[in-house]
């Protein structure tokens, strides 16, 4: 049993963040305070949502890097539209949001699918396509906090739980983490309990082989790639909210992190291996670096440079074990 | 698809490239009339071009081997940082003309081009001995690089460089500027260590099947270490162009030509999965690019109306390809089905 | 007929150029064993695919259980009940073994949830049932080859198959494992259930099935019942040919020679064990065993791919260290690798090209430059001496037949002149008439002094073109035997006995 864990990537991942806790709790007290935590999970609601669409398209032997185009698409027409209809209700906002989403997807999925392009490229450039046609046809207007529609900041705002630290001011968990759980209860499910999920496992693990055994691969790419655009556009409302302050040309850029948040996680790149468990751990370890080395007195300023650190540790331990187990079977393929 | 011809040679290719590349330079004279076809036009565009192209070449020769460098930016801006931290820590702007300042200015050049080496050596440590996967080795040090430099100048701009290096990306040689001749000379040093040499043949083989090569007895690794390293000297020589340009190193920059670099090759004719393309392809994919990109300026295309351009192109030129024999059967045989040649 | 179950009518295909399917017509009646053969080439392969509907025909008719399907798409084929047991297994490596046994039969019942219980349950069942003891949550990808090929059957076996096709079932099976098999077959006769077993191995085809159908280039030459068919007769409908078989006649090593090749307790476990042979000039050294018993690892070791834990390798007397392939290169021994198409050559790089790559440093003239001259010399030079057939040089390699291929890979290795050539199943999915070319040219390459080791899953290659033959068994040497002093018959029986070691 303790051997079967040890092989676990996943538990190297969950030492790897106890013992930063351990070392920067040591330093600064602060570190392992709800307040604290209650902000990483705030800041980290974001990619978590981002990452799960990503461990789909992986899983399925694909890559997408157009989701930051996506999200902020989704989450910026939903403020124009709801400061322009005064329809100020969160629940529009995540329909308009999730819809462009998929809209979004479908096209990726659509040149995937039926041109059979390789997957990084393609998404590379539809990343400036949509990022591209959102600056050029929908405008670059910032909103700020005082234009910014009430249902977004009362959603950045809203709290679970609502404590008070020792100075008396209110922090509490924010009200992210509710459709943060919910879409990792959703991909959970149709990855672990459906026809689909074992058809995107299928694909990423042996293409031919599901072609073969009757699975519709169009159909399933299609649904990966709309899925990742729907989450995309679940993130983009709640970053809109959480930033509380949205111009078309942020969030461009972050996408390669979140992609080596889930790499970390011990998805593997040729598809048809990852777990839900691991990219999370792989989210958290990107998520608190970012957060809190500044409570170990570094400016942000070193925030790159340890991820850029973990993320070649990491990857190059599953990638040099794996290379040991294809010398064991003398597998050749590269 | 019965009239597909199973053996395309390369040299049509480029014949196209250099039709369209002719057609959209002629296209652009007539609509742009006395802007575009000047003197003063065509230097500007020679000054700005050579520091993207030097990354698109390695960019190629990345994608040759099958592989691809998403840290060539991000090197490029590092070895920059050095080389402005050793000019600046070393020399205060009196002292500008001063021969001894030369002497500063070769050992940042030096210091600059040895990291940029060692950037590239990293990566192909990673790829090839360890096993990473191209995208996400470059990915990794493409954050540690940038991570690097972040620390080193916390975001601030380092300025101030002497009247000697500053003659690297503004000075003329007879009429030509420094960074085309340049670029110029590493072009052709490229294209002949890719056409004529056993190194650059071996190149093309490890791309096309690194299998294969490993049962020749071709030495797989020292290949590919090899390919980084030249992948980053040319992102650092890029970098010496950048920075004299600008008058500063800084992090961020020229974040936009990681796209870009590969629109080219692919329009080049470069084959993402590996084995194929030539540098002169990969030229005209860089003429035609800087030309355009002078003319959506010259247009007043923001930015982003650009890159929206640019993503389009990717993807339009990325459909023309595949639908050619070449790459469908390319992608078919490493996908490890079956071939459709009857068995 | 109306009890056929399937009926294929008239089918043709074509690929770029080549037609795959010529006016094919096969009828196969319920409750029947039907075997399939054909030399590579002869589009075995592509009538499975079209029958399974993973490839569209170009005309003619697919018949399955009196309904046509002018389109046939691999759900529809599946439903009628026909399943195929590919080459390559088709499985899902990073998946486990109940799911790959029941992930067809939820496909096809177009299931949208799945109970993890329920295809345990389903998977466990049909092992249950088959009498095969797996662990069903165990990855495939961790499982052997004999395993995986018994997975596979169970998964074909869970669907109310009326038709199975299994492609060359047999290859990493042992003699008891494919009476195991031979016998299920037969068990499914007795349900109604027919079966389709493409195989090369002649000998079972005969064996087992009760109608043989022969494709030729494309054609049907025949459907034939097999009583009234012997092996001779099955390779002259299969190649139109009638072959001449010789044998190999080694000069005999002079006294106190040292051998050309001399390998002292080599080990690697888990591959191989305490390797104990010699190789002299002249000689062709026949290898074979089962799929697992150690060959190829071993070949692969003399070419500087599987670092040995102990042992000695010695060329003409000295001890060498090989770790590269550039080492065993420079040492002056070369290898056919068993996989030509992923291994052996660059399929889209010239036939030139490939032929050269081998020798890059030959080519190079005074200033480090690949001399174009010298390029052309040596490039023409190895076409002719193969005699590969090619109207230009800077066709691709994909363009050549099979024995053409490997014509391509020969020469490249004759190139770098070596000493000791170890050829690795060197007639594989080759058409007859180049097998023999081949087999004489190894012959006079053994004549004019090279060490030659054929390792070979064919007993009457081995046989006919060699002067000894080691027989491997679970990573040691079992046998040593004379092809002039045993009959093949005793040999196919030495391989296949599950253990003990049988004296020459």
């Amino acid at each position: 049993m303790l051997d079967k864990l040890l092989k676990k990537h996943e538990t190297y991942l969950f030492l790897i963040i106890i013992a930063y806790a351990v070392i920067v709790t040591s330093v600064n007290r602060s570190f392992m305070t709800f307040e604290n935590l209650f902000d990483i999970l705030r800041s980290g609601a974001g990619m978590g949502i981002l990452a799960m669409g990503v461990l789909v398209a992986l899983l399925s032997g694909g890559i997408d890097v157009s989701f930051t185009a996506v999200a902020i698409s989704g989450g910026y027409i939903a403020v124009r539209v709801i400061m322009a209809t005064g329809v100020d209700n969160l629940f529009v906002a995540f329909v308009i949001s999730c819809s462009i989403g998929i809209f979004l997807g479908l096209i990726n999925g659509l040149i995937i699918s039926y041109f059979k392009l390789p997957t990084l490229i393609a998404t590379l450039g539809t990343l400036n396509v949509f990022h591209g046609a959102l600056t050029t046809f929908v405008g670059t207007e910032s909103v700020n906090a005082r234009q910014m529609p009430s249902c977004f900041v009362h959603f950045g705002s809203a709290k679970i739980i609502t404590l008070a630290n020792d100075q008396g001011s209110i922090y509490g968990l924010s009200v992210f983490v509710i459709p943060l759980i919910a879409v990792i209860v959703m991909t959970w499910f149709i990855l672990r309990f459906t026809m689909l999920g074992r058809g995107i496992y299928a694909i990423g693990s042996n293409r031919e082989s599901a072609k073969r055994a009757g699975f519709n691969i169009t159909a399933l790419q299609l649904f990966v790639y709309s899925y990742v655009g729907f989450l995309a556009g679940i993130m983009g409302v709640v970053f809109v909210s959480e930033v509380r302050w949205v111009n078309p040309v942020t969030l461009i850029g972050t996408e390669l992190t979140v992609i080596a948040a889930v790499v970390i996680g011990g998805t593997k790149l040729t598809g048809g291996s990852g777990t839900i468990l691991g990219t999370l751990l792989g989210v958290a370890i990107v998520t608190v670096l970012y957060n809190t080395l500044v409570l170990l007195g570094l400016s942000a300023a070193w925030n790159n440079f340890f991820v850029g650190i973990i993320i070649i540790i990491s990857i190059g331990i599953t990638s040099y074990r794996n290379k040991i187990k294809n010398r064991k079977s003398l597998s050749f393929k590269t | 698809m019965s009239d597909r011809k199973l053996f395309k040679t390369v040299d049509t290719k480029i014949w196209i490239l250099a039709v369209i590349m002719i057609g959209v330079i002629i296209v652009l004279t007539f609509v742009l009339p006395g802007n575009f076809l000047t003197l003063r036009n065509f230097q500007s565009m020679a000054y700005q071009f050579p520091e993207f192209g030097l990354l698109a070449l390695a960019m190629t020769i990345a994608m040759i081997t099958g592989g691809i460098d998403l840290s060539v930016i991000a090197t490029a801006n590092l070895t920059g940082i050095i080389a402005a931290m050793i000019m600046t820590n070393y020399l205060k702007a009196e002292n500008a003309g001063d021969p001894a300042a030369i002497s500063v200015v070769v050992l940042a050049i030096f210091a600059a081009l040895i990291a940029a080496a060692i950037c590239g050596l990293l990566n192909g440590v990673l790829i090839s001995l360890v096993g990473v996967p191209p995208i996400l080795a470059t990915l990794g040090t493409m954050i540690f690089y940038s991570g690097i430099g972040m620390a080193i100048t916390t975001g601030i701009g380092v300025v101030g460089f002497p009247d000697s290096f500053l003659e690297i990306g503004a000075g003329k040689i007879y009429l030509f500027p420094v960074p085309l001749l340049i670029f110029t000379g590493c072009a052709l040093v490229i294209s002949f260590i890719l056409n004529k040499t056993s190194f650059g043949l071996k190149l093309y083989l490890v791309g096309a099947n690194p299998t294969a090569s490993l049962f020749s007895g071709i030495n797989n690794r020292i290949v590919i270490v090899n390919t980084y390293m030249i992948t980053g000297l040319l992102a650092g020589v890029s970098s010496m162009i950048m920075i004299s340009r600008f008058n500063s190193a800084k992090v961020g920059y020229g974040d936009t030509y990681l796209l870009q670099a590969i629109l080219v090759a692919v329009l080049g004719g470069i084959d993402p999965y590996g084995g194929y393309g030539k540098v002169s392809g990969v030229v005209m994919g860089i003429i035609i690019l800087q030309v355009l990109q002078n003319a959506f300026t010259l247009f007043g295309f923001t930015p982003y109306a650009k890159g929206f351009i640019w993503g389009l192109m990717l993807i339009l030129v990325m459909i023309i390809n595949f639908g050619t024999s070449r790459y469908q059967e390319r992608s078919k045989i490493l996908r490890m089905t079956d071939q459709e040649v009857a068995d | 007929m109306s009890d056929d179950f399937l009926i294929v009518d008239n089918i043709c295909k074509s690929y770029v150029g080549v037609h795959a399917l010529k006016n094919v017509t096969l009828k196969i009646s319920s409750g029947t064993i039907h075997c399939l053969v054909g030399e590579n080439g002869s589009g075995k392969s592509t009538l499975i695919k079209a029958v399974a509907g993973v490839v569209p025909i170009d005309s003619g008719e697919i018949i399955i259980n009196q309904k046509a399907y002018p389109h046939l798409h691999a759900i529809d084929s599946i439903r009628e009940g026909i399943q195929v047991i590919y080459q390559d297994l088709s499985l899902f490596p990073n998946l486990t073994v109940a799911e790959n046994i029941s992930l067809n039969q939820m496909v096809e019942e177009r299931k949208k949830i799945i109970t993890w219980s329920e295809m345990e349950q389903i998977a466990q069942r049909e092992l249950d049932r088959i009498g095969v003891r797996l662990k069903v949550d165990d990855l495939v990808e961790d499982l052997s080859m004999a395993s995986r090929q018994i997975v596979a059957i169970v998964r074909a076996l869970t669907q109310d198959a009326r038709l199975i096709i299994m492609d060359e079932p047999t290859t990493a099976l042992t003699k008891g494992e494919i009476d195991s098999l031979f016998s299920l077959i037969l068990d499914l006769k007795n349900h109604g259930i027919s079966t389709l077993f493409v195989s090369h191995k002649l000998s079972e085809v005969l064996e087992i099935s009760e109608k043989v159908a022969v494709l030729r280039d494309g054609m049907m030459v025949g459907d034939f019942v097999t009583s009234e068919l012997d092996t001779n007769k099955l390779v002259f409908h299969m190649t139109g040919k009638e072959i001449v078989h010789s044998t190999f006649q080694y000069g005999g090593k002079k006294s106190g020679e040292t051998p050309l090749l001399e390998l002292m307790n080599l080990t690697k476990k888990p591959n191989y064990t305490n390797i104990n042979l010699s190789l002299f000039r002249g000689e062709i050294l026949g290898i074979t065993g089962l799929l697992g018993s150690g060959r190829t690892e071993l070949a692969l070791s003399l070419f500087g791919l599987n670092r040995p834990q102990s042992g000695q390798i010695k060329i003409n007397g000295r001890s060498h260290r090989i770790r590269t392939p550039n080492d065993a290169i420079r040492a002056g021994i070369s290898y056919l690798p068993e996989d030509r198409h992923s291994q052996g050559l660059f399929l889209q790089q010239s036939i030139g090209t490939n032929l050269i790559v081998t020798i890059l440093k030959r080519l190079l003239n005074k200033l480090g430059m690949v001399s174009e001259k010298k390029k052309l010399k040596a490039m023409t030079r190895y076409v002719k001496d193969l005699r590969i057939k090619t109207t230009t040089l800077e066709a691709p390699a994909e363009s050549l037949s099979g024995g053409n291929q490997q014509r391509v890979v020969l020469g490249k290795w004759l190139a770098t002149d070596p000493k000791i050539f170890i050829l690795d199943g060197p007639t594989v999915g080759i058409d007859i008439a180049s097998k023999s070319e081949i087999h004489h040219l190894i012959k006079n390459l053994a004549k004019e002094g090279m060490g030659i080791i054929v390792i070979s899953d064919e007993i009457n290659e081995v046989f006919r073109n060699c002067n000894r033959i080691l027989v491997m068994k679970n990573g040691k040497i079992a046998a040593e035997v004379d092809p002039l002093q045993t009959t093949e018959k005793e040999l196919i029986e030495l391989v296949e006995k599950k253990n003990g070691v049988a004296s020459s």
